[in-house]
């Protein structure tokens, strides 16, 4: 079997709909096959990789119909780098929750279909070369969030999975009428297509259109003050699912922002316009999680806030922003992963998820203490952890384009992360034990690799940065690389 | 292979060895840190070499370490007090818990301070920079509890000097295209200072946090009470070297040699300023802080925090020396840096000694300890003699240095505020000797008995060193002399035991020290002979009070509101602090992000609201966003 | 080797003649207070034979080897500054080690013995004594900066830091200082009440309300040693006033002359006032002193 780009869409679909049939067998096989097709989707992801960087873009069509009239998946350095990262996560989160006991008390089986749609959604979203298919997989991510959100059926959950629902169905709608109105005035969905014929919409007919766009999709991207959903999802749904938003999904809202201000509509503004509204997201982000009392909140701004910045380097863009950018992305998704998963167990028992109850956890659950601590230290981006380097490429690209105020807000942003990670770290070692020694859940083995995993690629990136560099020059290149696109896309017309 | 590699080798691997063989023995832990630093202390000077660069390559940028001659002096201070105070913890932490941590992020401070010294460009320099940063951060909150609020406010302000350091090495990086120091210097030297200040001032602000240069200073006298004092040796001794480290490539190498003079208007912010300017903000500000950190320093009932606040006002001379910039002030500075790195050294370890052996070093609480912890109050008084600056103990070198810098080049009226710091300092030298180990000696105390060898013998090692130097500064004068010619004075003369300033006029060390011991050895030789032998001891209550004598219970006790009178006379000067000017900032700000976060009202309607809301306002100014 | 000789027999002589002036001048402040507070008072030798007596005095007890270390610290320190002040200029005995001191040295020793003395006062657990200690630092503090203002105004006037070249250059332009540069010499004047610690400014002995102080606990040799280094003192900072202001000595009748003249103005001055409070006496040299010491200072650079 030649592995192509569609096996990311095709295998877990197809898992999906198999695993209620396995689980009549044993219910066992509803954790494992998960895992089996995240294996497997990351076995592609290398292979496909290697290819991207001998080869070059891999335009793959489905169903004999070639664009600009059928769909297409795109496997290029860039969507390549994200489908891969995203399978990377789903991979670890998989391991992480494998065993993790709340999701046992429900009935497990939904749980993990729904995190294998989560995580095809997003992946399609990255690859697909249809902005229609892609419209369908934002559908998917959402569903599956919104169930993922309101898991454990109570008040809480429902409230916060009612939220995202509501703002989801906006988005939709935006995004659908921005379909519409595209197709309406060029008629193709083709994303290459629509690429090379933006520039015969009328600018203002285009500009609205993007606009739809930018706020459908910025809902998702967690753009300011399209992502009041964020906190309150963030908070309510299980720890692993956590970690999913803020490393896949989220990634996948930011992926069609950047395709769109990139590839598809040439906007002039459109820069100046992600570089003020990722400051915006990133200022009133993190001032609010610096008041935050409930962990998990304080995480989802944090996380909102790091968004921010991912579009800020974005709305750079020069070459050394994007790669500042896909880096943030990368360590976003690993850090904030490993905070997300480590906090779930420090915050197990307590419903409040308080900051104050972690007083003095650091003894009680030393490992986990531990690597919520380093990943505190990686997100401030304190070296040698990989969050420095990240924050550094940022601060050049800035500097290179003498944005020295802008340099100057994310410097003071990263010491109120300072103040705010810094204060949930001396709760957890430097204060009186609150908590009895049974009242704190210890992590189970698998969690306990799926964070190590974590915790050492941060380390490993923050000392030998050089393992993912090329990577995301690659990436960069690629998404840079317009005319390529287009015509790696369209030149399956003539095949 | 190389040493640099070897030496950061050696402190990083015995780093994570005495973290994991905690498990072992709590004193094993302490004797791998010990055996750690002196190995790599010793093959490093074995191996020493400034001549040696090696270059690497990391994510895409040029990285070179090497060692200039002004990075060898700060070597000295680093692994020479590194090694004492390995020493010195082993037995001083002894009945702690957590001792793998202590040692680990001990050993990773004195590290990534030899990393520093070792870093020629600024990206590595800045990377090892915040790995001291938050090894000492975790090891300021060691203690527990109620260091966490002292551990947040060390960590914000190192997190704003960083901070302020990083972006200026962007900066930097964006002008000159490589990060190395050297190619910095050779730019600004061709094309001037001008338009480059703010990097200049950046990079000030974020060495003068950590050199505790005011305003930048608050976090700096309970972080450095707070601390194991076996670290706070490194501490106050080593690490805030490293902010004077950073000032004098930034205020030698670049403000004093390329003056070009020129004042060019940065617009705005930085309308009026160059580089004199700056030297002479930094030169009042050094002063300032030495000033204010005396005062303060006088009215503390805890040695620990006493001597924190002297710290700051003795860096405050260090950074006025150097802000000066001619050659003697300049020399008098770093005469006065290793000075400091040792005395302070001492100092914190002597106070350890108190703290471990006598429970506390509050003021209040205890006294008469000087004949039952000897050794201890012996290296205490050489220290504070040599703090004070008085002869023939080294602090007077680097005070008349400093002093004959100021005179001579004009800073009169510096000179004088300095000066006024440093009597004021008499005052709290007073008290800590008298506090700790003089005055009545008090039932409570009764058990104390003097520390372990093993910690009183890097103190008076040290101590012996301010001695030595005190008479023979020469033979700090070599290094002192040499890494001046890196920043930029060539032929600095020197003598082995005589100091001159340029006005030819001079003192003679070796005189004053043999005046001082003959006569001293002279005249405690014909009391001893003549009076002390028939006397008998008696207690502290057995004293003269109106002819009555004191009974056992009467409290003779004075050591509250000790210099009362003197805070009287500058209460003025106490009433602005900078911490209360932080704290109004502080809850201003939280007001305000209070207010910020109430955007997020948790109420899914309005964030609905809010989508629309935006989507109209996009479309509707869709045209002058989008042109 | 002659050298050397001399050196030792004119330091002794040094000593020996500061000592008696010294004590001298201590007896005549008695007497002349004595005479303005209408009593006969006692006979201007009186203090040769109050040391002579102490000096043959046993003593019996101590505190510790701090307090017994505490004269000797007191004894160094004044004879250092002695060495290294020249008392005449030009004088073959009386030179000593002038050359290889200066002024910033001076003013680093001076405060040597002092605290080497309240640290010995210190051992003795006498609140008094440690009470007597803080408030003569304090004070110190006080006079210090106008006394420095004077200093660096010197220093600047003249280009050097070395007492032997400023009395050289004001013995060849054969202008003292006190008319070059009056206003700094008024503030080292204002500073030397301080230093002398005559009333309002003896507020560290301060008899009748702490007991002597720092001295309180010290009899016998003790204080006979005491008492002959605080004349020893006292005469070293006259002859560095007389140096820096007085164009120095060409002889002892001519350095007498001025030193007892210097010396009477802290006396007299005191002579009818009662005691200032510590904080007062400390801001009391932050007022006019210093104003005169800034002025001198601005004068100077001028």
């Amino acid at each position: 079997m030649v592995i192509s780009p569609v096996h990311y869409i095709a295998v877990p679909l197809l898992a999906a709909f198999v695993i209620p049939l396995f689980a009549k067998l044993n219910r066992e096989f509803v954790r494992i096959i998960p895992g089996i097709v995240l294996l497997y989707l990351s076995y592609v992801s290398i292979v496909l990789m290697n290819q991207v960087s001998s080869t070059g873009t891999i335009s793959e069509v489905l169903a004999g119909w070639a664009p600009p009239f059928g769909i297409n998946l795109v496997f290029s350095a860039f969507s390549g780098f994200l489908a891969s990262l995203m399978t990377f996560m789903g991979l670890v989160i998989w391991i992480y929750s494998y065993r993790f006991k709340k999701i046992d008390d429900e009935p497990a089986l939904k749980f993990y279909v729904l995190f294998l749609m989560l995580i095809t959604g997003a992946i399609g979203i990255v690859l697909t070369g249809d902005i229609f298919n892609l419209f369908v997989f934002l559908e998917i991510v959402g569903i599956s969030a919104y169930s993922l959100t309101s898991f454990y059926r109570n008040r809480d959950g429902a409230e916060a999975g009612f939220k995202y629902l509501l703002l989801g169905a906006f988005a939709s709608t935006l995004i659908l009428l921005g379909i519409i109105l595209l197709y309406s005035s060029i008629g193709t969905l083709n994303m290459a297509d629509i690429a090379q014929k933006s520039h015969l919409i009328p600018t203002s007919l285009k500009v609205s259109i993007f606009i739809l766009f930018v706020v459908g999709f910025g809902i998702e991207a967690e753009m300011f003050p399209l992502n009041g959903w964020a906190p309150d999802a963030y908070s309510q749904a299980p720890g692993p699912v956590g970690a999913a938003f803020s490393g896949i999904a989220v990634k996948a809202g930011m992926y069609v922002i950047i395709r769109l201000i990139y590839t598809l509509f040439d906007i002039e503004g459109s820069f100046q316009f992600l570089i003020v509204m990722g400051l915006i997201t990133t200022i009133i982000a993190e001032v609010s999680a610096m008041k935050q009392t409930n962990l998990k909140r304080m995480l989802a701004y944090s996380s909102i806030g790091q968004m921010g910045i991912v579009m800020v380097a974005f709305g750079i863009g020069t070459r050394e922003a994007i790669i500042a950018g896909l880096f943030l992305m990368l360590n976003h998704a690993i850090i904030k992963g490993l905070l997300f998963l480590s906090s779930s167990y420090l915050v197990y028992n307590d419903d409040n998820k308080l900051i104050s109850s972690l007083s003095g956890l650091g003894k009680r659950l030393p490992l986990v203490s531990f690597l919520f601590a380093l990943g505190a230290f990686a997100i401030v981006g304190l070296p040698p952890f990989s969050g420095f380097w990240s924050r550094l490429y940022l601060l050049l690209a800035a500097a290179d384009k003498e944005l020295i105020y802008l340099i100057a807000i994310i410097l003071i942003i990263a010491v109120i992360e300072i103040v705010y990670y810094f204060r949930v770290i001396n709760k957890l070692y430097f204060k009186d034990i609150k908590v009895k020694s049974d009242d704190v859940q210890k992590p189970s083995i698998n969690a306990v690799i799926s964070m190590s995993i974590l915790g050492i690629l941060i380390i490993a990136i923050g000392i030998y940065p050089d393992l993912v560099t090329s990577y995301l020059g690659n990436a960069a290149d690629a998404l840079l690389d317009k005319a390529g696109y287009i015509e790696n896309v369209l030149v399956d017309i003539n095949n | 292979m190389n040493t640099y590699f070897v030496v950061l080798l050696i402190l990083f691997g015995g780093a994570i060895i005495s973290f994991a063989i905690n498990k072992v023995s709590y004193l094993l832990s302490g004797i791998v840190a010990f055996i750690a630093t002196a190995s790599a202390t010793v093959f490093f000077y074995l191996n020493v070499d400034t001549d040696n660069f090696v270059q690497f390559s990391l994510a895409g940028f040029d990285f070179q370490w090497g060692l200039n001659s002004l990075s060898l002096l700060f070597t000295y201070i680093v692994l020479g007090l590194g090694t004492l105070a390995t020493l010195y913890s082993i037995q001083y932490m002894r009945f702690k818990n957590n001792l793998g941590y202590f040692y680990f992020n001990f050993l990773l401070g004195i590290g990534s301070m030899m990393g520093i010294l070792f870093s020629q460009d600024f990206i590595s320099f800045f990377i090892f920079w915040e790995i001291m940063t938050w090894s000492s951060y975790l090891i300021v909150v060691y203690n527990g509890n109620k260091t966490h609020k002292i551990g947040i406010k060390y960590m914000i302000f190192s997190g704003i000097g960083a901070y302020a350091m990083l972006m200026s090495i962007v900066m930097i990086y964006a002008d000159v295209k490589s990060f190395l120091i050297a190619d910095y210097i050779d730019y600004i030297s061709q094309v001037g200072l001008s338009g480059h200040y703010l990097q200049i001032i950046l990079l000030i602000v974020g060495f003068g946090v950590k050199s505790a240069l005011m305003p930048l200073h608050v976090w700096a006298p309970k972080a450095y009470a707070n601390s194991p004092m076996g670290y706070t040796s490194l501490f106050s001794g080593a690490l805030s070297k490293m902010g004077v480290y950073g000032l004098s490539i930034v205020l030698l190498s670049l403000l004093t040699n390329f003056n070009t003079g020129e004042n060019v208007s940065l617009g705005g912010l930085f309308e009026g300023i160059n580089a004199e300017f700056i030297r002479i903000i930094v030169q009042w500000l050094g002063a300032i802080t030495a000033v204010m950190g005396t005062l303060y320093a006088l009215k503390q009932n805890d040695a620990k925090k006493l001597l924190a606040y002297s710290s700051i006002a003795q860096l405050g001379y260090i950074i006025t020396g150097l802000a000066i910039g001619t050659e003697l002030a300049v020399m008098g500075a770093l005469f006065l840096a290793v000075l400091h790195a040792i005395f302070k050294g001492a100092l914190f370890m002597a106070m350890g000694a108190v703290e471990r052996q006598a429970g506390t070093t509050d003021m209040t609480k205890i006294s008469g300890l000087v004949r039952k912890m000897p050794f201890t109050f012996i290296v205490t008084l050489m220290s504070i003699i040599a703090l004070a600056g008085i002869p023939p103990l080294g602090g007077f070198v680097g005070k008349w240095l400093l002093y004959e810098g100021m005179i001579t080049s004009g800073h009169y009226f510096l000179v004088v505020l300095i000066f006024f710091s440093s009597t004021a300092a008499f005052l709290y030298c007073y008290r800590i000797l008298f506090g700790i180990f003089l005055g009545q000696e008090e039932k409570e105390t009764i058990n104390v008995r003097e520390a372990p060898i093993s910690m009183l013998i890097p103190m008076l090692l040290l101590a012996i060193l301010t001695m030595v130097f005190g008479t023979y500064p020469g033979l700090l004068f070599e290094p002192i002399a040499n890494a001046m010619s890196y920043i930029g004075y060539n032929d600095v003369v020197w003598e082995m035991s005589t100091i001159s300033n340029v006005w030819g006029d001079k003192v003679s060390l070796d005189y004053v020290s043999l005046t001082i011991f003959t006569v001293f050895i002279v005249a405690m030789i014909f009391l001893t002979i003549k009076n002390y032998k028939g006397t008998r001891y008696v207690t502290t209550k057995d004293i003269s009070t109106s002819g009555e004598m004191p009974t056992e219970n009467e409290n003779l006790t004075f050591q509250l509101n000790f210099f009362q009178p003197f805070e009287r006379a500058v209460a003025p000067l106490y009433k602005r602090s900078m911490d209360k000017i932080y704290n109004t900032i502080g809850e201003s700000l939280d007001a305000l992000f209070n207010f910020v976060r109430t955007i997020y009202t948790g109420n899914g309607q309005t964030y609905a609201l809010y989508v629309i809301v935006f989507l109209v306002i996009m479309l509707i100014f869709k045209d002058s966003i989008f042109n | 080797m002659e050298d050397i000789i001399y050196k030792i027999l004119g330091a002794i002589l040094t000593i020996i003649t500061a000592f008696v002036v010294g004590i001298t001048y201590g007896g005549l402040t008695r007497k002349v207070i004595a005479r303005v507070q209408n009593r006969v008072g006692p006979k201007f030798y009186q203090n040769f034979f109050d040391v002579l007596k102490l000096l043959s005095k046993r003593t019996a007890i101590n505190h510790g080897v701090m307090q017994h270390f505490a004269p000797m610290f007191i004894f160094t320190s004044a004879v250092t500054v002695l060495m290294f002040i020249p008392i005449l200029h030009d004088g073959l005995f009386f030179s000593n080690f002038s050359f290889h001191g200066d002024l910033i040295f001076l003013l680093y020793i001076m405060p040597f013995g002092p605290l080497g003395m309240a640290l010995g006062a210190g051992q003795t657990g006498n609140p008094n004594s440690a009470i007597g200690v803080t408030r003569g630092l304090s004070q110190m503090v006080g006079f210090e900066i106008p006394f420095v203002l004077s200093l660096v105004a010197l220093m600047v006037q003249f280009e050097t830091t070395s007492v032997t070249e400023i009395v050289n250059i004001q013995v060849e332009s054969g202008v003292w200082m006190i008319f070059s540069n009056p206003f700094a010499f008024l503030a080292a004047l204002f500073a030397m009440f301080g230093m002398f610690r005559y009333a309002p400014f003896d507020i560290v002995g301060a008899p009748a309300e702490l007991a002597s102080g720092p001295a309180s606990e010290f009899g016998g040799k003790y204080l006979a040693i005491m008492m002959s280094s605080s004349s020893i003192f006292t005469f070293a900072k006259l002859v560095l006033y007389v140096n820096l202001f007085f164009g120095g000595a060409e002889n002892l009748v001519e350095l007498l002359i001025k030193t007892f003249i210097l010396y009477m103005v802290p006396v007299v001055y005191g002579l009818v006032s009662p005691r200032y409070r510590t904080e007062q006496s400390i801001t009391y040299f932050w007022k006019w002193p210093l104003a005169l010491g800034v002025i001198g200072m601005i004068w100077a650079i001028i």
